[in-house]
């Protein structure tokens, strides 16, 4: 299944992979600030680019693209909506700048997600759920969380099952309109969230068989520890937000306009 | 074949005895298990069968406090496991004393790696760290799937992954081990197994199994008990030879071993190959080996 391959995290070693997730996740929050911070064009597309090198890094170039390519639909919907508003008010003509503006915004948005895809891309949902433990999210949460990325293969494979079930006795999926195409997959979501639950019993009764709960102070088998690699790309993380808020503060951004009447 | 001795010794004590028990599920007009007592003794491999539906599994949640403390229900009639009156403590206080193996190896493993399934009771308990590190790759070791301890339990087959389901018990280091059908999504070499391991672990470090199964070609030759139910009742309890050659057990529909049907049959046309009734085709290549001897 296509759809779910996203979802599923390949076991690969790379300096980034084995990264503490505690601080990749800091790096991708201050992504996230630099590129709020700005709003010119030039900035963004630096940003950008320094997004690259990690992917290289890890290995994931071809996630990367899928998730960017996943992007594209939303980023079009931003280019379009921000090249609209400037093209009303400024009387129905595009402005160099208006154009410089949508796509300043629309690269912001891929920052974004670029820079939340390596997080996901490259942290196991294992060192995830241990990150957020260690954050003193409570147990039951992290817990949650990890069966729910545990179980998702299973629900796939089970959801074909059904499928190929439903198919057999004559069930036909891609008929009608588009209402009528939804209305299909009842006779598939039923016994799918029926299973679900007896799943989800049985699994209790395992937990429950296993001392689940026997004390509140849990102990857990990895513990996560800084290593020199962690401090280094916290350094890194730490210098980008100061460079980009000195370069905020004290440093005029001149738009391509200016830059091109410049070189002109 | 290994016989533990099952006359009076004076020192062996039950481990697990019920008397009178009987439980009805939350809205369920009958109860699914009447007037059950028995009593399996410490170090022993007993074996349930029976057919479906006669609430083999039932007696098992009761083994371990699922019954009553996660059904609800009504639990009448009285139940220790390992000194412990079941109705006086929690499913957690319990899970140290008996081991629990369900049926569906994919619905009891919950981490992304076996590792963590392993320990995952350990650190329920709260242990330090060192000791789980440690009780994991015993129990790891001991059920023969160390070398898949990074793996996750998706990618395993289901033998392995029941395997993975037998070491995250084991590794809590319980008196007794109940297993509930732990081979019905297996295929016969997976099962296979799986009973040489539970038995390894009878055998050797003295762990009561309690095995639920209707495979009893595989497994009736390790059992020194044998129990069967029928309509939430024990309508036979006892040494599995004798058991098993009874025309009750055959009535009821036990999945009685082909070597002791093969015996039976041979017996009833005149032909006696002497001894005590074959259990397992080992066995029964024994005797007749020894018959065919005698004739030369």
């Amino acid at each position: 299944m296509s759809f779910f391959d996203g979802l599923r995290f390949r076991r690969v070693s790379s300096p980034i992979h084995n990264l503490d997730p505690r601080i990749k996740f800091i790096y991708a929050c201050v992504i996230f600030a630099v590129a709020i911070i700005f709003w010119q064009l030039l900035p963004l597309v630096v940003l950008f680019v320094m997004q690259i090198p990690f992917v290289l890094i890890a290995g994931v170039k071809r996630e990367w693209f899928r998730s960017m390519k996943g992007a594209a639909f939303l980023a079009s919907i931003i280019f379009f909506t921000n090249l609209l508003f400037p093209f009303i008010s400024a009387g129905y003509v595009i402005t160099f700048s208006s154009l410089e503006y949508a796509l300043a915004m629309t690269i912001r948005f891929l920052v974004l997600v670029g820079s939340f895809s390596i997080f996901f891309l490259t942290t196991s949902p294992d060192h995830l759920g241990l990150a957020l433990e260690q954050s003193r999210v409570p147990y039951e949460f992290c817990f949650a969380f990890t069966t729910a990325v545990r179980f998702v293969p299973v629900l796939a494979e089970e959801a074909q099952t059904i499928m190929d079930a439903q198919k057999a006795r004559g069930l036909e999926l891609e008929k009608g309109n588009f209402l009528r195409r939804v209305r299909n997959y009842i006779p598939i979501l039923i016994p799918l969230i029926v299973s679900a639950i007896r799943r989800s019993l049985e699994l209790a009764e395992a937990m429950e068989s296993r001392a689940w709960g026997a004390t509140k102070k849990r102990t857990n088998l990895y513990v996560l520890k800084l290593r020199r690699e962690d401090y280094l790309f916290a350094a890194i993380t730490v210098a980008i937000l100061a460079i980009a808020i000195f370069v905020r503060l004290c440093f005029y951004i001149p738009r391509l306009e200016e830059i091109l009447a410049g070189i002109v | 074949m290994r016989r533990k001795p099952l006359s009076a010794v004076e020192t062996r004590m039950a481990i697990i005895e019920t008397k009178n028990l009987t439980y009805t599920y939350p809205g369920a007009a009958w109860p699914a298990i009447k007037d059950v007592s028995i009593k399996i003794e410490k170090g022993e491999f007993a074996l349930i069968t029976g057919p479906s539906g006669c609430g083999k599994t039932t007696l098992c949640r009761c083994f371990n406090g699922l019954i009553p403390h996660f059904y609800q229900g009504e639990l009448k009639g009285e139940i220790t496991v390992a000194g412990l009156r079941v109705q006086e403590h929690p499913v957690y206080e319990l899970a140290t004393h008996v081991g629990m193996v369900f049926q569906n190896p994919e619905n009891q493993l919950f981490a992304l790696s076996v590792e963590k399934d392993v320990a995952f009771g350990l650190e329920n308990l709260g242990l330090p760290r060192e000791e789980i590190r440690k009780r994991v790759d015993w129990a790891l070791q001991l059920t023969g799937i160390y070398e898949l301890r990074e793996r996750a339990p998706t990618e395993l087959s289901g033998g392995q992954q029941q395997r993975v389901a037998i070491a995250s018990v084991l590794a809590m280091q319980p008196e007794v081990i109940v297993l509930d059908e732990p081979t019905s999504f297996l295929d016969p070499l997976g099962a296979k197994k799986i009973f040489e391991v539970i038995y390894e672990l009878n055998k050797k470090l003295g762990i009561t199994i309690v095995l639920v199964e209707h495979r009893l070609d595989l497994t009736a030759k390790y059992a020194d008990h044998i129990i069967i139910m029928d309509g939430g009742r024990v309508v036979l309890d006892g040494e599995p030879h004798a058991i098993l050659s009874s025309e009750e057990a055959r009535l009821i529909g036990v999945g009685i071993p082909k070597a002791t049907r093969l015996y039976q049959m041979l017996k009833a046309e005149g032909v006696k190959l002497g001894g005590k009734v074959p259990l397992s085709s080992e066995e029964m290549a024994e005797k007749i080996r020894e018959a065919f001897k005698r004739h030369d």
